[in-house]
């Protein structure tokens, strides 16, 4: 029995697509897994029960719930390594313990927060902890010889907080770990029992860089729990957000990775295109991130009919600087070399840490959830390129997308016209639901369950864990002044990872 | 976190109403430090920074380490692991000293209020001589908000000039 059927042969909850499974069941799935690629999504938990998600089909959610008894459970580590971060934060928000974990460090609790196990039902005392966070290495780093040397959470740059502990011989990085944490504000708590507009503004700003997919893919999800769908006018809307908000996502991205390889004339370029773009976009939807334009059952847009304008303009803007600017980053003294061969993410990693987004893209994986969203039919086709993950390849393949965006918001701008969007009324009654979008840097999925009219618990899978878990995989044998380069190619973000 | 105390100095504090003093110190250094938020704030300052804005011709500079800063410029609503980071990093920093805060969550958690792992913002804990609001500011209100702290106004370039009345903020001094 392969592991999709075995959780259909679970017991059948009011959710259609989630199944019950005793912990025995559970352990033979843990054991299934093992030799089975059906592709997991996340794992969390809501204070009674545990819940594992998987995607068996592009856009098919396919979840097993097990009940948490003496607040302990199977890991799935074992079996799907990104997981230990699933299974870390879960031990940290409510002292579930995962049975066989690999890794049982802290995540985000470093026993400074007001209370130990803040969602268990009967929270711990406050930490005693008054100083700076200790980095708890693992065997493998203490094993390690070397110079120990750190970086974060406070350098001085833009990026959100992450400490980096290394231990290197020479400038050469001989072992890496990161500690996380820093950036935790308890989204999980602010989600319960929260309004949904207030929850759906709380997912914008969940991690700024994707605040546009963030918001697409709950208000997707709650109009899944409510039973609804919206027009087809509505989602053309959200997707010229979706593809600007990648566009200027990707410019932000070059730029910062050309200011680091040196190359000032092409970040100054990729900004300056950046903000040229904004200054006709902001207006329109009213914010220069893309957050609160879309809200449950419709979009909420500054000036709605103006969009189809928005994209020609935006189209216009491109066809005259998108090409110069790919003409000038390939051929800019240095850049080339200086990225070449760097952090090379191979596709047998990708498939260890279930890593996906334009980085796996970049290294052979053909995973992109707009090949199988309705909503781009006729708009999106596959983007080929290098493959060869290298850090190189990947920002060509963000230069790529950056092109095939541009062209996807050409194409929608003509059956915008004045659309106005239209919206449906939800009325929220009690139910679960899925939402995904396809964010800059991979997939972004909700998980909402709706009771009494709110909200009442959240889930939200992003490509953060897998990403950081490349990150850490790939340093070892870099220099260690590349660690900015190698964490912007990635799309690390704290704020992603710590929620 | 108590210990934080920002003040300006009474020579600089003297200066803000008519215009920055020149010196050893032009332009006025800036050490960011992000203290836990979804890292929009950020992403403004380095558009401000690396955009077309001119933030180095209007006196304002960021430096990679607080040994070197006049001011400790925060964003994000304030983690209680990044407390003890903030602090390190302001008593690094040399006299005078200020304290700026960009953004909505760090001056009082914005959407982000205090819970188990957050403070909530700096503002009921700390002087702050400078609060530029906004969710996020957009980096010409974050530009104008430093300039006021000398009476200038920025020269706004064209990108800059049409965001302009894009996103809410004010700016306030003190």
């Amino acid at each position: 029995m392969d592991a999709v059927a075995h959780i259909q042969a679970g017991q059948p909850t009011s959710t259609p697509w989630r199944y019950r499974l005793d912990e025995m069941a559970w352990r033979d799935l843990v054991e299934g897994l093992k030799h089975d690629s059906l592709p997991f999504v996340g794992l969390w938990c809501d204070g009674t029960d545990i819940h594992a998600l998987f995607m068996p089909h592009d856009m098919q959610p396919l979840a097993a719930t097990l009940a948490l008894e003496s607040g302990r459970y199977p890991a799935l580590s074992p079996a799907r390594p990104v997981s230990s971060f699933y299974e870390r934060m879960i031990f940290d928000l409510y002292g579930a313990e995962a049975m066989w974990g690999t890794d049982v460090r802290p995540l985000v609790d470093h026993d400074v927060w007001q209370n130990s196990m803040p969602l268990a039902p009967v929270p711990g005392a406050a930490g005693d902890n008054k100083g700076m966070v200790a980095v708890q290495p693992s065997d493998a780093m203490q094993a390690a010889s070397g110079t120990a040397m750190g970086s974060g959470p406070a350098t001085g740059g833009y990026e959100t907080p992450l400490h980096v502990a290394m231990v290197c011989e020479g400038e050469t990085i001989r072992h890496a770990e990161t500690v996380s944490g820093y950036a935790h504000r308890g989204m999980a708590q602010r989600w319960h029992k929260c309004r949904v507009d207030e929850a759906n503004r709380l997912s914008g700003r969940y991690d700024a860089g994707c605040s546009a997919a963030h918001q697409a893919a709950f208000c997707q999800a709650v109009e899944h729990a409510c039973g609804q769908q919206v027009g087809h006018e509505v989602s053309q809307l959200r997707l010229v957000v979706l593809e600007l908000e990648r566009v200027t996502q990707h410019l932000f991205t070059l730029a910062t990775l050309a200011r680091q390889a040196g190359a000032r004339l092409v970040a100054s370029r990729c900004m300056w295109l950046r903000e040229s773009l904004l200054a006709k976009a902001a207006p329109v939807i009213g914010s220069r991130l893309m957050m609160d334009h879309s809200v449950p059952g419709g979009v909420n847009l500054r000036d709605t009919a103006s969009m189809g304008t928005l994209c020609e303009q935006i189209a216009d803007l491109a066809e005259e600087v998108y090409p110069p600017l790919v003409t000038l980053w390939q051929s800019y003294p240095g850049l080339s070399a200086r990225l070449a061969g760097l952090a090379v993410v191979e596709s047998t990693l990708l498939e260890r840490v279930g890593l996906d987004g334009p980085v796996a893209r970049a290294g052979g994986g053909e995973c992109d959830y707009r090949r199988a969203m309705r909503a781009y039919e006729g708009l999106w086709h596959f983007n080929g390129g290098r493959h060869n993950g290298t850090l190189e390849d990947r920002a060509a393949i963000l230069l790529d997308e950056v092109g095939e965006s541009l062209r996807i918001i050409k194409a929608l701008g003509p059956r915008l016209g004045l659309s106005a969007g239209g919206r449906i009324e939800l009325t929220y009654e009690d139910g679960e639901g899925t939402g995904l979008a396809e964010g800059p840097w991979g997939a972004v999925l909700y998980w909402v369950r709706l009771k009494n009219g709110r909200v009442d618990q959240v889930f939200m899978r992003n490509p953060a864990y897998s990403a950081l878990m490349a990150f850490e995989a790939v340093l070892p044998g870099q220099n260690v002044a590349d660690i900015g380069l190698i964490r912007t190619s990635l799309g690390v973000s704290a704020a992603a990872l710590d929620g | 976190m108590g210990l934080i105390r920002a003040v300006f100095d009474a020579s600089f504090r003297q200066s803000t109403a008519r215009r920055k003093p020149a010196g050893p110190r032009w332009p006025l250094m800036l050490f960011h430090v992000d203290t836990g938020g979804c890292g929009g704030c950020g992403m403004e300052l380095e558009a401000l920074a690396t955009g077309p804005y001119d933030m180095q011709g209007a006196g304002f500079s960021f430096v990679s380490a607080p040994q070197g800063a006049d001011v400790l410029l925060i964003t994000g609503a304030l983690t209680y692991t990044m407390a003890p980071v903030l602090e390190a990093a302001w008593k690094a920093m040399p006299t005078p000293k200020g304290l700026i805060c960009v953004g909505n969550c760090a001056i009082d958690g914005g959407i982000f209020s205090e819970n188990y792992s957050l403070m909530g913002g700096v503002s009921r804990k700390v002087h702050i001589n400078l609060r530029i609001a906004g969710c996020p500011p957009t980096p010409k209100d974050i530009l104008d908000g430093l300039c006021s702290l000398f009476a200038q106004h920025s020269k706004a370039t064209g990108a800059a000039q049409a965001e302009a009345g894009v996103s809410s903020s004010s700016t306030t001094s003190s």
